[in-house]
């Protein structure tokens, strides 16, 4: 059999020129891998759910009530034998897929794997980690219960506040003002079709850039082999690795999903006249609480009638302007020579250090999301933000240089 | 973050566990405030545990990895230890494999015929086997597969 093919498809080549491929090895290397295989778990939970599931918000009768055509649809996926849980382990794998980009796009930046010649693919991975917050928030409107429903309207406001284009790009992907009975068609082809596809694109393209400039290595591999890739070949070795993680991932999440499924939609209800008090999906909540502690009647006018309002201002410029530097960084720190080794974090303390502050600025603001729940005002919200974004800045730039010295000046020596 | 050390993977194992209790405490909190125990996560909850696995997972493979690959790779054909114990540990792990699976096929079976299954029970289920073909690629690899490490040249012709 292998005779057979190889005569015809020069097999063996591919081996030779592929499959012996190094990988250098580090743990810090599976956070990409986790999004990889959540990415991978949605597209295929997400076949099964797409085979039951009905775009459409047609009112039909449902056990004597009249509820949206896909409303009845997700109950009756949650009505097969293993349909509740692959559903739950999609909206699973959604948050997990959001969650381990971040962790590996911190692990990138405490490492310094973005500089040159790495830049392409810290660009292509920011647009991977916005599109895959896209297409989930997209992929939440789909089941169209009283839950989902206004919380996609929350999100629907933000993006419609965009001054000259906002409501053009929310009325392109919920075709016309959410919700209409055209937006669940749209959204389901965009949540679906397009949106998978252009990540799949982009992942491929993130893999291929990386197998061209070689990874990044763990700074020993520079005295073991000096100037060289030091790895374990694709086959056997690294193939067994993440067929090891892809099913410890499998194991873990059928485990949380099956026990808790995420989106009960029989316990929220089909849509109601009167809204419920909702908050968004948790990578939202942070601009969420931004939004919850600026004044709500800010308004900035523009040329040709636009105005800036507050849900812009919090909603969009805030982590607009985050965007901004961190497509700016591998621009910005700039070095001659090729980076082929991790950099130690405790040789870079003011990077590593607002790297921290930038987290303790998302978990404040992510606080501020409950600001009513607390019973927080809005200055001491303000207070806590500032103080513990200033105090984690200063507190770990303190610890990193008493306990491992400052770092020379220049190139960075290994410890 | 110097070699393939268990360091990082012991923190992120302890956050990860430190995160789910915390949805937990938070999900006793509601249950109180509500007078009864809801149905479904908190938006807050769903965040804590989303965390919390990515960082279980993180520091699970980052053992697995430093137990499997060393942590500072040498380069050289590494012939696996092989062994009677890892063979029989293996012929174990297929029995139960086998178990498991039929036990879930009859489930499904039950739930297209009977009537509905807990999604909780066949989830975990689904974990056992899926925890249970982890453990046997572990020591398989471990015992059976024969490590390399190649030293290969940055300008490869890979992929161009
Ligand atoms: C959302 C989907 C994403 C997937 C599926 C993905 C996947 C991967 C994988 C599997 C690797 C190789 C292993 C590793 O280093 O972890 C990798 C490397 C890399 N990723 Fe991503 N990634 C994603 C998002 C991001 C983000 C958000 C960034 C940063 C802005 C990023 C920047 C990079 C860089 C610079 C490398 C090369 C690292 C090195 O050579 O050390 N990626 N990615």
């Amino acid at each position: 059999m292998y005779r057979w093919l190889d005569e015809r498809l020069s097999l063996s080549r591919l081996n030779k020129k592929f499959l012996r491929k190094a990988f250098p090895v580090h743990h810090s290397f599976f956070l990409g891998e986790i999004t990889m295989f959540a990415f991978i778990t949605l597209v295929l939970t997400g076949v099964f759910l797409s085979f039951n599931y009905e775009p459409s918000t047609r009112l039909i009768k449902h056990l004597g009530k009249e509820v949206p055509a896909a409303y009845a649809s997700v109950l009756y996926i949650d009505s097969l034998p293993f349909g509740a849980v692959l559903r739950s382990v999609h909206h699973w794998s959604a948050s997990i897929m959001i969650a381990a980009a971040f962790l590996h796009l911190l692990r990138i930046l405490i490492s310094g794997a973005y500089k040159k010649p790495r830049e392409i693919n810290w660009l292509l991975g920011l647009a991977l980690l916005g599109l895959s917050v896209v297409t989930s928030f997209t992929g939440y409107s789909l089941p169209f219960d009283a839950f989902s429903v206004t919380a996609t309207q929350i999100g629907y406001g933000i993006g419609a506040s965009m001054p000259y284009m906002g409501e053009w790009i929310s009325q392109l992907i919920f075709g016309g003002e959410y919700p209409t009975l055209h937006s669940i068609p749209r959204v389901y082809s965009l949540h679906v079709l397009w949106f998978p596809l252009l990540l799949a694109a982009l992942i491929g393209a993130h893999m291929l850039v990386m197998l061209k400039q070689k990874h990044t290595q763990p700074a020993y591999a520079e005295k073991v082999a000096p100037g060289k890739i030091l790895g374990v070949p694709m086959m056997p070795q690294q193939g067994f690795m993440m067929g090891v993680l892809f099913l410890l991932y499998l194991a873990v999440v059928f485990f949380i999903a099956g026990t808790w499924i995420a989106h009960p939609v029989e316990v929220f209800g089909p849509p109601t006249a009167s809204t419920p008090a909702v908050k968004p999906d948790w990578y939202f909540i942070w601009i969420y609480g931004i939004l919850q502690i600026i004044p709500g009647d800010l308004k900035v006018s523009l040329p040709f009638g636009a105005v800036m309002n507050s849900e812009f201002i919090g909603g969009v410029m805030i982590p607009g302007i985050l965007g901004v530097v961190a497509v700016l960084l591998p621009f910005l720190d700039t070095r001659k020579t090729k980076l082929r080794y991790m950099e130690l974090p405790t040789r870079h303390p003011v990077r590593t250090s607002v790297t921290f502050a930038l987290l303790a600025f998302m978990l404040t603001t992510t606080l501020a999301g409950w600001k009513e729940e607390f019973g927080f005002s809005n200055g001491q919200l303000w207070a806590i933000i500032i103080i513990s974004t200033l105090a984690t800045y200063l507190v770990s730039y303190l610890i990193i240089i008493s306990y491992w010295g400052r770092p020379p000046k220049g190139e960075a020596e290994e410890a | 973050m110097y070699r393939n050390d268990t360091v990082l993977p012991f923190f992120g194992i302890l956050f990860g566990v430190a995160l789910w209790y915390m949805a937990y405490l938070d999900g006793e909190h509601i249950a109180r405030l509500a007078g009864h125990t809801p149905e479904e996560l908190s938006v807050g909850q769903l965040g804590l545990i989303t965390f919390g696995i990515v960082f279980f997972l993180f520091g699970a493979i980052g053992y697995i990895s430093a137990w499997l690959e060393g942590s500072e790779l040498r380069p050289g054909k590494h012939e696996p230890p092989g062994g009677v114990v890892p063979m029989v540990v293996i012929f174990l792990l297929v029995l139960l494999l086998a178990g498991l699976s039929g036990l879930f096929v009859n489930a499904i079976v039950y739930g297209l015929t009977e009537g509905p299954v807990k999604p909780a029970f066949m989830g975990q289920l689904a974990a056992a086997i899926l925890l249970v073909m982890t453990l046997l690629l572990v020591v398989f690899k471990k015992f059976f597969v024969p490590d390399e490490v190649l030293v290969e040249d940055e300008h490869s012709e890979v992929p161009w």
